[in-house]
């Protein structure tokens, strides 16, 4: 039997990672020392991994993932929500997916994992990617760290893990630097950049904004010498204290030395946004704002600033604007959910159309990624990108499904790609829920803890077994 | 039985001298003691492997490496895992916890050369564990209770070292409510007050000194400022400064300076300002004025957009409701104003339309804008009028009367307009490119002023470390402060300042307590706080706030100079009732109202150190529960506040009530009032109907009662559509469904009906609670064993409940202790050996499987006994079972029990349905054991009361009585208010506050006295970093 000792010997890195984390700090304060190889990377290669989360409003109705041309049988068994596997290239993908058919080798559908743990219903705020219950929207809820930010301890870089939101109040876009969904660690709610420009000038600030960046170097300098004057006039443990403030100063300049550093590469891949996203860019479609979110994201991966994006397309208060086929209507994804349509348009269509551009964005980021030398391949080859609902299996979701979408290079640590696999359903033996999923990808890139976010208590009810990752996805 | 004097000479090495230890740093002691050190190392090894052989090689060595653990292969272990091994014997050793206690126990000073030697061998970070363990407020039962209280040690002088203290998630919150001028309020009973506690700024902050969640002393003086709280901070302080200049710009008496440095820049905004909306609101006027018959042919020719067909009136399609598909309120008050404007009489709606779209295409408004409202008026044209008329836009939204600017200024405009107007621009390129013109010119102005002056520069940093920082900043600090500020001078002067504020917020004295002793030192080396130090330190005591006026004004005008002046703030503080406070952010909300008016940090200790709210991050299944769980949290915790407030407030025999009360609050706002007049409501309802014969009413039989049900405003049912038009409108159903519910509540004799409703529904929902918000989750009373079909509500509370004892049988403490499926006799256990025994007990050995093994056929003491049952688990769990186990008469959601469910799939018995009316219980029934309670207490030193108990409420009873659990609640109130751990030089500061306690009958009030007016809180002294 495994024993704390076996156990916590052997996920010195993930479990000690994990419960020594208590703040923002930790999680960032380890992104500053980028250049140094973390001992993930050698383990895969020496390698570092990306990973892209996409979260969508409104959840995914497992139906519409469904493959149209399934078998009589296998449809039997996916409506019946039984375990099956087939491989995607003897199928089609359903109409939505089409854009990402050239990459079926690089894609898996994974149906069948529940979401119980978290939130659900219209929102899940950041406990879908902890496997939480956070109590709605309360910071005190917020368990852990979620799973983005575990990843990010992982690969570690000069930003540590970078999160873009489209979102607003259903009228009106959310502009600047904001609340975001993910959690650095537990009772911390991370901020995001809110709209395209926003991201621009922060992210590339080095090399757009040079002035801005000197005057911080001049405060950190200032702040430095100032208390070191101090902790020259303390004693003892109030010394030490102080002393671990002057370092923590310390790294962060060189941070900002590393990115200036950098600013050769931030200024090749630096993206191209349109003016209408400035002030952030309250007349721009909803399209135009998703196009240039992609080029930031894409970006924010080449330049090297981050190894870990997490990016809400939408949210349900997020307004519709120049959506293709509804160009002139105002949507409100909320109402979507409530089946009402626009210009005679019903609301089934319009979800259709909303997802369609999803997936383009998705397509948008493989292809750009493809096109990016890395080794022996290209940036894609060392790239995981999840897009998933933040609320499992529809508008007044309760959990029970939430299909995930999987694009992923060819040095991919899972193996699941080229498959449509769907997992037994919820309360019954095998069933897996996002806990295992999350699991298995931190094992699966060198985190070896036993299992991550709380149990499903239905299936603790019943007395099923639940810990662990899925063995069948790990390579 | 330990003995004393070993543990006191320990702890004299262990707190003072490891602490001087840790801070000499590995080199410090190689340089210090080069050839001799080395003489000195081999001897100390020889003698620390002779202990070694003597005392643990039996069980850790060649013949048995119990827990997996050897020390005569040291050479064999890698470097890390040797680290460890370090760490946890050092512990062991340290506490006490090895030698085992039957085996044969080394001598103090074999014990203090393992210690010594095991230090040598820990390097880095791993050299502290032990300090700093010794610091955390788990460690503060090391010292020995009997020494405290004794006597013996009275006269040793007490004090605490000078110190920076870290500032807690709430001091935060407080520093930048005040900075940032936050000034939240609450509706209370009717009257709105101030409140403290409310974090819910314009200006979203991360807070980066979030505190722990566990129960106990969660706020210490250990922590120190990181990366992670720098890196958070560098944010908070940028986006503090972009919301403080704004503030500055608005309110001129916010920061003076700033108002001096920038008044050029501010005229010429406030004159860009004021040019721009006057052109927004009157563009097309002036243009006619100066263009006359000209402004026409100037303008460009009108386009207009595609909009689809509007929705057919026979679509399938549901279409979105007027809510969902507004364009947003700015959008539709644009349209209302330029239909407004524009509509004349007669139009059909299309001619109105195309006029407007007229103006907005002239102006230049966006062209998706534009269809956007089109689409949406073809649409939506009847529900907006009548939108419009409900929200009474049009007196809501004044019209813009034409009033030129002064003679100047439009003359100004009118040339800058002739400068730049071309045929065929819209208005929105005309009035920017005079705005980029202006802009232009007063940029050279800017340009042309060069950087503040160096009086402006001394009076912003006045006041900006008068604001931040709280005090005045010293000459060579001054001088700094501008020398950094000659730095930033390539900025404009608006970001020059935002960055003088970045600076000074960054400064480590905004995020640190100081507490520092000034004066001649008396002969111990101790001097008094500065009366600075000092007002913060008892501000902070009993609130997260700076100092009040009245303490302020104490400290600077010399009043805070001596016990009795100390005393007098104190008392005074403690009686103020004029100040509310939001006890738990993430209870408070409209429906569950979370505050006090007591001191809050007072509440709050009682709050930490039961740990009840800990049950806020423990989910549990719905299922399990028989009704919605998630939904009765926070009204648990709540409820748990406000019985600690109800008898903390009362301050007579406090930690007694606390622990044997029989009276809680159930389902109950803390207002008897509206809640007799919620719960008569119902009673008046079921009276008036009960005996007309209700069940068999039709909608004309209720519509002869309608003005008694407008009179007490029964849920789901319109009064005025009663008795009117016969048509669609029928609220039988609700009626029906009341009534019954209602009949629940009273139909069997209960003398009063709990005042839920008996379904959802918007509106009045049987009883105000103090916000006039909904009173939610009657479900609560599950937890209390109350049976909700028979529930003779009291609307008088709190109120007595059955086999309930204390804060530990509140159902919040017992989820606190308990597991997301089952109850938690362990934590249960540690909680009563460490809170109330002053017990020790040693961390979790990392040898050990902490999994209480499954067995269907089991209760959970019959599997915990077949896991703990042994010597080795049970050299620490005979201090934790016991004291656990007698709470198994409680289950998971603190629910009486005496059999308890072993709730496997195997032993169900019904599968009970999953939804239902709010009384009923909805729990699947499984077969039953009977619980066995008894349990044994030991360790309150006093032969009356240690001895075998029959379950909790019996073991509550003895521990109530017992004086070492008194003192015990006293010792951790010595920690939360002095945050750090006793020490025997605060045996008489710990005995007085015991005496006070006593003397008063049991006032609290006069602990928290007698601890801010000792020695050990006064007194500072600097740290000894000779030993």
């Amino acid at each position: 039997m495994e024993t704390r000792r076996s156990f916590l010997k052997k996920s010195a890195l993930g479990v000690g990672s994990l419960a020594m984390a208590p703040t923002f700090a930790t999680a960032l304060a380890q992104t500053v020392q980028d250049g140094v190889p973390g001992v993930v990377p050698s383990l895969l290669g020496g390698q570092a991994r990306r990973f892209v989360f996409i979260r969508k409003s409104n959840g995914i109705r497992p139906n519409e993932v469904a493959l149209p041309s399934f078998t009589e049988e296998q449809a039997k068994l996916d409506k019946d929500r039984k375990a099956m596997e087939v491989d995607l290239r003897d199928h089609e993908l359903p109409e939505w997916l089409q854009a990402l058919a050239p990459y079926k080798d690089n894609m898996s559908i994974l149906q069948g994992l529940s979401s119980k743990m978290s939130e659900n219903g219209h929102w899940s705020y950041s406990s879908v990617m902890g496997a939480f219950k956070s109590g709605r929207n309360s910071l005190s809820g917020i368990k852990r760290a979620t799973i983005d930010f575990e990843m990010a301890k992982l690969f570690p870089s000069p930003f540590g893990h970078v999160e873009l939101s489209l979102t607003g109040n259903y009228a009106a876009w959310r502009t600047g630097i904001v609340s975001g969904y993910s959690a650095p660690a537990a009772h911390q709610r991370n901020y995001c950049y809110a709209d395209p420009m926003t991201a621009y000038n922060e992210l590339f600030k080095t090399v757009i904004n040079p002035g801005a960046v000197n005057s911080d170097n001049a405060m950190l300098a200032f702040l430095q010498n100032e208390e070191n004057v101090k902790a020259e006039l303390l004693e003892g443990y109030e010394k030490l204290k102080l002393s671990n403030h002057v370092a923590s100063i310390e790294e962060i300049q060189a941070r900002n030395k590393k990115l200036e550093s950098m600013s050769g590469k931030i200024k090749q891949y630096l993206p191209e946004i349109d003016a209408v996203h400035a002030n952030g860019g309250v007349n721009a479609t909803t399209p135009e704002k998703q196009k240039a979110m992609t080029d930031i994201l894409i970006a924010a991966l080449a330049t090297g600033l981050t190894n870990v994006v997490t990016y809400t397309i939408d949210e349900l208060s997020t307004p519709i604007k120049g959506l293709p086929g509804n160009e002139s209507d105002h949507i409100s994804i909320h109402e979507l959910g409530h089946n009402g349509g626009y210009s005679g348009r019903p609301a089934d269509d319009i979800r259709e159309t909303m997802r369609v551009g999803h997936v383009e964005q998705v397509k948008t980021i493989v292809d750009k990624l493809k096109s990016i030398p890395e080794g022996k391949g290209t940036m894609f080859d060392n790239t995981v990108i999840i897009y998933f609902p933040e609320n499992a299996e529809g508008h007044h979701s309760h959990g029970t499904e939430a299909p995930q979408i999987i694009m992923a290079g060819d040095n991919c640590a899972l193996n699941m790609l080229g498959r449509y696999i769907r997992l037994p359903y919820h309360g019954t033996e095998g069933h897996k829920t996002i806990g295992n999923w999350y699991t298995t990808l931190l094992n699966a890139h060198g985190n070896p803890i036993e299992h991550y976010g709380d149990f499903d208590l239905t299936m603790s009810r019943l007395k099923l077994d639940q810990a662990g990752a899925i063995q069948q996805l790990l390579g | 039985m330990k003995d004393p004097k070993i543990h006191k000479s320990l702890l004299a090495i262990g707190a003072s001298m490891l602490l001087a230890w840790v801070v000499l740093s590995p080199q410090q002691s190689a340089e210090g003691e080069p050839k001799a050190a080395a003489a000195g190392q081999q001897t100390l090894e020889s003698q620390a492997m002779n202990v070694l052989d003597t005392y643990c090689i039996s069980c850790h060595g060649p013949d048995q490496q119990k827990g997996k653990t050897r020390f005569d292969a040291l050479e064999t272990i890698d470097t890390v895992d040797q680290q460890a091994l370090f760490i946890t014997a050092q512990d062991a050793v340290h506490f006490e916890e090895m030698p085992p206690a039957k085996a044969k126990q080394p001598t103090a000073a074999e014990r203090a050369v393992l210690l010594k030697w095991f230090k040598e061998q820990l390097t880095g970070t791993a050299a502290n564990k032990l300090a700093e363990k010794l610091r955390r407020p788990e460690a503060g039962n090391y010292v020995d209770h009997h020494d405290l209280f004794s006597g013996e040690y009275a006269d040793l002088p007490g004090s605490t070292e000078d110190r920076r203290w870290l500032i807690s998630e709430y001091i935060f919150n407080e520093k930048f409510n005040r900075i940032l001028k936050h000034t939240p309020r609450r509706d209370i009973d009717g009257k709105r007050y101030m409140v403290q506690g409310d974090s819910k700024r314009h200006l979203n902050l991360t807070n980066p000194f979030l505190l722990p969640n566990n129960a106990g002393i969660r706020y210490y003086a250990n922590e120190t400022l990181n990366g992670g709280h720098l890196l958070t901070m560098l944010t908070n302080a940028k986006d503090a400064a972009d919301y403080m200049l704004e503030l500055a710009e608005r309110d001129r008496s916010y920061l003076s300076s700033v108002d001096s440095i920038l008044a050029q820049e501010v005229a010429n905004r406030k004159t860009l300002e004021s040019r721009r909306q006057f052109l927004n609101h009157h563009i097309e006027r002036v243009l006619q004025d100066i263009y006359l018959d000209k402004h026409e042919k100037l303008l460009p020719r009108f386009v207009r957009v595609e909009v689809p067909e509007p929705i057919a009136e026979d679509s399938d399609v549901k279409k979105a409701p007027y809510h969902a598909a507004n364009p947003g309120r700015a959008e539709v008050e644009v349209i209302f104003r330029s239909m407004r404007r524009l509509k004349k009489e007669g139009q059909s709606n299309q001619e109105v339309i195309e006029a407007c779209e007229r103006e907005w295409f002239n102006f230049g408004h966006d062209a998706r804008k534009i269809q956007a409202r089109i689409t949406f008026l073809n649409n939506y044209w009847e529900e907006f009028h009548n939108e419009a008329i409900k929200h009474k836009m049009d007196e809501r939204l004044r019209v813009y009367e034409y009033k030129p600017l002064a003679e100047e200024e439009m003359w100004v405009i009118t040339e800058t307009i002739q400068k730049h107007r071309r045929a065929g621009d819209r208005y929105q390129d005309v009035i920017d490119k005079c705005l980029t013109d202006w802009e232009a010119g007063f940029e050279r102005e800017r340009v042309a002023a060069g950087p503040p002056t160096e009086e402006q520069l001394t009076e912003l940093t006045q006041q900006l470390v008068a604001l931040i920082l709280e005090r005045k900043p010293g000459d060579q600090e001054l001088q700094q402060y501008k020398a950094i500020a000659n730095q930033y001078t390539d900025l404009s002067r608006r970001d020059l300042i935002k960055k003088m504020i970045q600076t000074v917020m960054l400064n480590t004295d905004f995020v640190y307590r100081s507490e520092f002793g000034v004066g001649d030192a008396d002969e111990h080396g101790r001097r008094m706080l500065s009366p600075y130090d000092a007002s913060y330190a008892l501000a902070y005591a009993l609130t997260d706030a700076s100092p009040d006026k009245e303490l302020a004004k104490a400290a600077a005008e010399g009043r805070l100079n001596t016990r009795a002046d100390y005393e007098r703030e104190v008392r005074r503080m403690l009686s103020r009732r004029d100040q509310y406070y939001v006890i738990d952010e993430s209870v408070d909300k409209n429906d569950v109202p979370n505050f006090t008016n007591m001191p809050i940090r007072e509440m709050r200790f009682f709050r930490d150190y039961f740990g009840y709210a800990k049950m806020l991050g423990i989910f549990k299944d719905n299922k399990r529960f028989g009704g919605n769980y998630d939904n009765t949290k926070t009204r648990v915790v709540a409820e748990a506040d406000r019985i600690v407030e109800y008898i903390v407030e009362s301050d007579q025999d406090v930690f007694k009530k606390l622990l044997t009360t029989d009276e809680f609050y159930v389902y109950h706002s803390g207002n008897n009032e509206a809640m007799q007049v919620g719960s008569d409501r119902i009673k008046k309802i079921y009276n008036y109907f009960k005996d007309k014969g209700w069940r068999d009413f039709t909608i004309e039989d209720l519509a002869k009662h309608k003005d008694f049900i407008a009179e007490t405003e029964m849920r789901g049912i319109d009064p005025k559509r009663l008795g009117g038009a016969a048509g669609r409108y029928n609220p039988m159903g609700a009626f029906t469904r009341q009534m019954e519910s209602f009949e629940v509540r009273l139909g069997k004799g209960q003398t009063g009906a709990a005042p839920y409703p008996s379904f959802p529904s918007h509106g009045f929902n049987g009883a105000w609670n103090r916000y006039r918000g909904r009173m939610q989750s009657p479900q609560i009373a599950r937890m209390w064993n109350i049976d909700m079909a028979n529930w003779s509500y009291p609307a008088q509370q709190p109120a007595k409940i059955e086999n309930r004892k204390g804060i530990l049988t509140h159902p919040a403490w017992l989820i606190s202790f308990a597991a997301n499926t089952e109850t938690d006799p362990i934590h249960r256990g540690i909680w009563i050996q460490e809170k109330l025994l002053a017990g020790t007990i040693p961390d979790v050995p990392i040898t050990v499987d902490a999994v209480i093994p499954e067995n269907p056929e089991k209760t959970l003491r019959q599997r915990l006994d077949d896991k703990t049952n042994n010597d080795y688990c049970m050299r620490c769990h005979v201090k934790i079972n016991p004291l656990g186990i007698p709470f198994e008469i409680f289950d998971d959601f603190g629910r009486y029990r005496t059999e308890e469910r072993l709730e496997y799939p195997e032993n169900l018995i019904e599968k009970v349905k999953d939804k239902g009316e709010p009384h009923e219980d909805l729990r699947d029934l499984y077969k039953t054991l009977p619980i066995d309670s008894k349990g044994y207490l030991e360790g309150t030193g006093d032969s009356s009361l240690d001895g075998e108990v029959d379950d909790a409420l019996d073991l509550i009873d003895r521990l109530a009585r017992s004086d070492r659990v008194r003192q015990s609640i006293i010792r951790h109130a010595f920690r939360y208010f002095m945050g750090r751990n006793e020490t025997l030089n605060d045996s008489k500061t710990l005995i007085d506050a015991d005496r006070a306690y006593l003397e008063s009958g049991g006032s609290f009030d006069e602990v928290i006295v007698t601890l801010l007016t000792s020695d050990s809180f006064i007194y500072r002294k600097q740290p000894d970093t000779t030993e």
